[in-house]
C-alpha cells in the first residue's frame, strides 16, 4: 500500500511542472488587475479627499506637495499613504472620482522603519509635471483666478448698479465659494 | 405561520412576513419558552441557528432575536424578537429547549449584560474577565478604561522592583462607586478543578498554542489513563470586536471587515454581509455580477477545503506521500485564478452592494477549464489515495463518530452535519443568487465519523467544479453594478442573510435606524456551532484521537472571536 502512495509521489515529482519560486531573483507574474502599491498620476489628482474620506482604517492623510496640477487642484493637496495600516482593500480606488489612483503591481514595502512605509505623494506618483511646467501652470492658474476676480468684481458692480442693499450680499456670496 | 396567533392569541405582540422564507415576530417574553417548545415540536423548526442582541437605547429597551429555521422539513426562517426593558433585563434562557443554545446567550450575557433565567453556566465566553461588567456592546459604553478620562495602564512598582502595567481599576475607584460591580462566578480554573473526583484523574492543556489547533484557543482534556472524561474549551484569545468595529464604520467600509473574519472564506463573508444590505435596500444584483459571485464563492470553497484537508492529514502524520504539499500546489492555481479576478490574494474585499468590484478578465473562461480539469482528476486521486490507505482508514474510521440526531441536537453545520446523513445546505435550504439554476447534489455521507467528514469535503471539491464549468457555460454579457446612491443610507429596518460557507451556515445580521453607519451587526458563524460542539464529542474518546476528531471539524478561531 505504500507502494502506491509511492506511485503517485513519483508521479507527481515526473509530471508537475516546476512549483518553487525564486522569488527574490524572479518574481512571480502578477496578474492585471494586481492590487498592489498606489499609483497616483499627479497630473490629474483634483484633491478632492475622497480616498482619505473612504478608507476603513484612516491610513490616507492629504499633504502638500509641489508637482501637481494647480489648475485642478488648488489647495494642491495629494493623498499620502501609511502601508503600516493599509489593508490593500481597493475602495479609495473606487472612490476616487476622477480614477488618478491606481493599483499597480509593485507589493514590496518593507522598511527599516515605521516612518519608511509611510509614502507621501513624491514616491507614490508615476505622472508628475517638471518644476518648469508647474511654474507656467501656477502662473495660468493665476491669470485664470485674477480673471474671474476681475470678473466677478465687475459682475458685482454691475448688480449693486442695477439693484441696492440685500441682494447685492446674496449674490457675492456663491461667487466667493466656487473660487475657494 | 397564523398557527402561532391561533395557539397563543395575544402572546404575539408584532408580526411581519419579509418573504415566505423570512417571518419576524415579536413576542411577549413571559410566554417565549412555551412558543419556542410549540416552534420545536409542533412546527418541525429543530434547528436553533442563534441569537443576537441588540441594544434600543433610544426605547430603553433591549432586544433579543433568536433564530430558529429547521433541518430541511421546511425552509422557513424565524425571527422571534423579544423586548425587555434595559434597567433589569431578563429574559428566560432556551437552554432547556436547546442544547446549542448555550453559547449564543453566555455571549449575549457577557455583551450586554442580558440576564437568562435558568441557564446552567452563564460565564464569560469571548471576554477577559476584567472586561465583564461593562457590558461593551451597549450603546453607552464609553471603552475600556474609560476614554472620557483618558487613562490607559496604572503603573505599579513591586517590592522587588519590576513595573507592572495593570489595567485593572483601583480599588478606591469600586469603593466610591464610579465602576460598575462586577458579576461573581468561579474562574475557568476553577470550574475545571472542580471536576477532578479522584487521584487518577488529570488535567491536560492543548493550546492555546498548539500544532492541532488553527488558532489560540484553549482546549483543557480531564484525562484518566488513556481517555477523555471531560474536555473544557475556552475561546475568545483573538476577540477582535468586529461587530463593534462594524458599527462604527459605514456600510461600504464594513464590507473590509468581514474579510477578516475568516480569511478562507472571505468571500462568503462578503457575500452574506452584502446579501443582508441588498435585502435593507431592496435591491438585487444583475445577473453577471451574480454568476460572479458564485464562481467566486466555489472557487474559494474549494481552496478552503483543500488547505482544511491538507492541513489536517498533515497533522495526522501522513508524511509518505505529502498531501498537504500537493494540495498547497494544487490550491495555488485556485488562488492565482481568483487573484485575475479580484486582485487580491485571500482578502478579496469584492463583493458591492448590488454587483461586485470588477469584471471578469479576458480570457477567464479559457484559463479556468484546464485548471479546474486538473483540479478534478487529482480530487479522484486524492480520494483513491486516501481510500487504499490502511494507516488512514484506522486511523479514522468509526472515530468521532456524530449520529444525525447528535448532530443536528448539538447546532453544526456544513461538512460534518452532512456527513452525518443530514442533507442540510444553504445553497438549497435558502438559495440565494443564481443556484437555483445550477445542478449540483448536496453531498451526504452516513458514517458520520471523521473519514466521512474529509470525504465529503473532497467530494465538494468535485460539486464545486461541476458548478464553476455550468456558470462559465451560462454567464450572460450584461452591467455587473446596479446603479446606488452615493450616500448608502437604507430605511430603518432589518435583515438576515444566509449563506453557505465553506464550513456551514453563514447568517448575518443587520440592523438599520437609517443612518449611513449600521446599527448593529451580528455574525452567526458556522465555526462557532462547531467549536460549542467540541466538548461532547471529544469525551469517551483516546486522547491519541482528539487530534484526529478536532482536526476534522476544519475549525477557525478567527471566526468564533470574530
Amino acid at each position: 500500500m505504500v507502494l502506491k502512495s509511492l506511485k503517485y509521489t513519483l508521479k507527481t515529482a515526473l509530471t508537475t511542472t516546476e512549483v518553487t519560486r525564486l522569488y527574490p531573483e524572479v518574481m512571480m507574474e502578477l496578474p492585471a488587475n494586481e492590487r498592489g502599491i498606489h499609483e497616483l498620476d499627479a497630473t490629474t489628482c483634483i484633491g478632492c479627499g475622497s480616498c482619505a474620506r473612504i478608507c476603513p482604517n484612516s491610513c490616507i492623510e492629504m499633504v502638500p506637495y509641489k508637482y501637481g496640477n494647480p489648475l485642478k487642484n488648488r489647495k494642491m493637496q495629494f493623498p499620502q499613504i501609511d502601508y503600516g495600516r493599509c489593508t490593500f482593500c481597493g475602495l479609495c480606488v473606487d472612490e476616487c472620482p476622477v480614477s488618478c489612483l491606481k493599483m499597480g503591481k509593485k507589493t514590496e514595502i518593507a522598511g527599516w522603519e515605521r516612518k519608511d512605509i509611510v509614502y507621501g505623494p513624491d514616491r507614490i506618483a508615476v505622472k508628475k509635471f517638471s518644476e518648469k511646467e508647474v511654474a507656467e501652470l501656477e502662473a495660468e492658474a493665476k491669470r485664470q483666478a485674477e480673471e474671474k476676480k476681475k470678473a466677478a468684481a465687475a459682475a458685482a458692480k454691475e448688480k449693486a448698479a442695477k439693484a441696492k442693499g440685500k441682494e447685492n450680499k446674496a449674490k457675492a456670496k456663491p461667487d466667493e465659494g466656487g473660487e475657494a | 405561520m397564523s398557527a402561532i396567533q391561533s395557539a397563543f392569541p395575544g402572546a404575539v405582540l408584532e408580526s411581519r412576513v419579509e418573504s415566505d422564507r423570512r417571518l419576524w415576530i415579536t413576542v411577549d417574553p413571559k410566554r417565549l419558552v412555551e412558543i419556542t417548545q410549540f416552534l420545536r415540536d409542533k412546527k418541525d423548526f429543530d434547528h436553533y441557528s442563534g441569537a443576537a442582541g441588540v441594544d434600543r437605547i433610544n426605547e430603553n429597551l433591549f432586544e433579543v432575536v433568536e433564530i430558529l429555521t429547521s433541518h430541511g422539513a421546511h425552509q422557513v426562517v424565524v425571527l422571534m424578537k423579544v423586548k425587555v426593558p434595559r434597567d433589569k433585563p431578563s429574559v428566560r434562557s432556551l437552554t432547556g429547549l436547546y442544547w446549542n443554545a448555550n453559547w449564543y446567550e453566555r455571549e449575549i450575557w457577557e455583551m450586554f449584560g442580558i440576564n437568562f433565567e435558568g441557564h446552567p453556566e452563564l460565564y464569560p465566553l469571548l471576554l477577559p474577565d476584567e472586561l465583564v461588567g461593562y457590558w461593551p456592546w451597549r450603546k453607552d459604553f464609553k471603552g475600556y478604561p474609560d476614554t472620557t478620562t483618558g487613562e490607559r495602564a496604572i503603573e505599579q512598582v513591586g517590592p522587588d522592583g519590576y513595573t507592572e502595567f495593570k489595567i485593572m481599576p483601583h480599588t478606591e475607584l469600586i469603593k466610591a462607586g464610579v465602576l460598575p460591580e462586577r458579576p461573581k462566578y468561579p474562574t475557568f480554573r476553577e470550574r475545571e478543578e472542580a471536576e477532578i473526583k479522584s487521584d487518577s484523574e488529570m488535567i491536560m492543556h492543548m493550546g492555546p498554542q498548539h500544532a492541532i489547533v488553527p488558532g489560540p484557543f484553549l482546549l483543557d482534556l480531564l484525562i484518566e489513563g488513556e481517555r477523555v472524561k471531560k474536555a473544557f474549551l475556552d475561546v475568545g484569545y483573538i476577540h477582535k470586536g468586529i461587530e463593534k468595529i462594524m458599527e462604527n464604520r459605514t456600510y461600504l467600509q464594513g464590507i473590509v471587515y468581514t474579510d477578516r473574519m475568516c480569511y478562507l472564506a472571505s468571500i462568503t463573508n462578503n457575500e452574506a454581509y452584502c446579501g443582508a444590505v441588498e435585502r435593507l435596500l431592496g435591491i438585487t444584483p444583475p445577473e453577471r455580477a451574480q454568476y460572479i459571485r458564485v464562481i467566486l464563492a466555489e472557487l474559494s470553497r474549494i481552496q478552503s477545503h483543500l488547505l482544511g484537508t491538507g492541513e489536517f492529514l498533515t497533522l495526522l502524520g501522513a508524511a509518505t506521500y505529502s498531501p498537504f504539499q500537493y494540495m498547497i500546489i494544487d490550491r495555488e492555481d485556485i488562488v492565482y485564478l481568483m487573484e485575475s479576478i479580484t486582485g487580491a490574494r485571500i482578502t478579496h474585499t469584492f463583493v458591492r452592494f448590488g454587483g461586485v468590484r470588477n469584471d471578469l478578465p479576458d480570457g477567464f473562461a479559457d484559463k479556468a477549464r484546464p485548471i479546474l480539469k486538473r483540479m478534478r482528476e487529482r480530487t479522484e486521486e486524492y480520494m483513491d489515495l486516501l481510500h487504499s490507505d490502511p494507516i488512514y482508514t484506522r486511523r479514522m474510521r468509526g472515530i468521532g463518530v456524530l449520529s444525525p440526531g447528535d448532530a443536528r441536537r448539538l447546532g453544526v453545520s456544513g461538512p460534518p452535519l452532512r456527513a452525518s446523513d443530514t442533507p442540510y445546505d444553504m445553497r438549497r435550504e435558502d438559495p440565494i443568487l443564481v443556484y437555483p439554476d445550477l445542478d449540483f447534489k448536496v453531498v451526504t455521507r452516513k458514517a458520520g465519523d471523521a473519514e466521512a467528514r474529509v470525504e465529503v469535503r473532497l467530494e465538494e471539491i468535485l460539486e464545486s467544479i461541476h458548478i464553476i464549468e455550468q456558470c462559465l457555460d451560462q454567464i450572460p454579457d450584461g452591467p455587473i453594478q446596479e446603479k446606488l446612491p452615493k450616500k448608502i443610507k437604507p430605511e430603518p429596518g432589518e435583515a438576515y442573510y444566509r449563506v453557505e460557507d465553506p464550513r456551514g451556515e453563514m447568517g448575518i445580521y443587520v440592523v438599520s435606524d437609517g443612518s449611513e453607519k449600521p446599527y448593529r451587526v451580528k455574525v452567526r458563524g458556522p465555526v462557532y456551532a462547531y467549536m460549542q460542539a467540541l466538548p461532547p464529542l471529544l469525551e469517551g474518546a483516546y486522547v491519541a484521537d482528539v487530534v484526529a476528531i478536532a482536526g476534522s471539524m476544519d475549525a477557525c478561531t478567527s471566526e468564533v472571536d470574530r
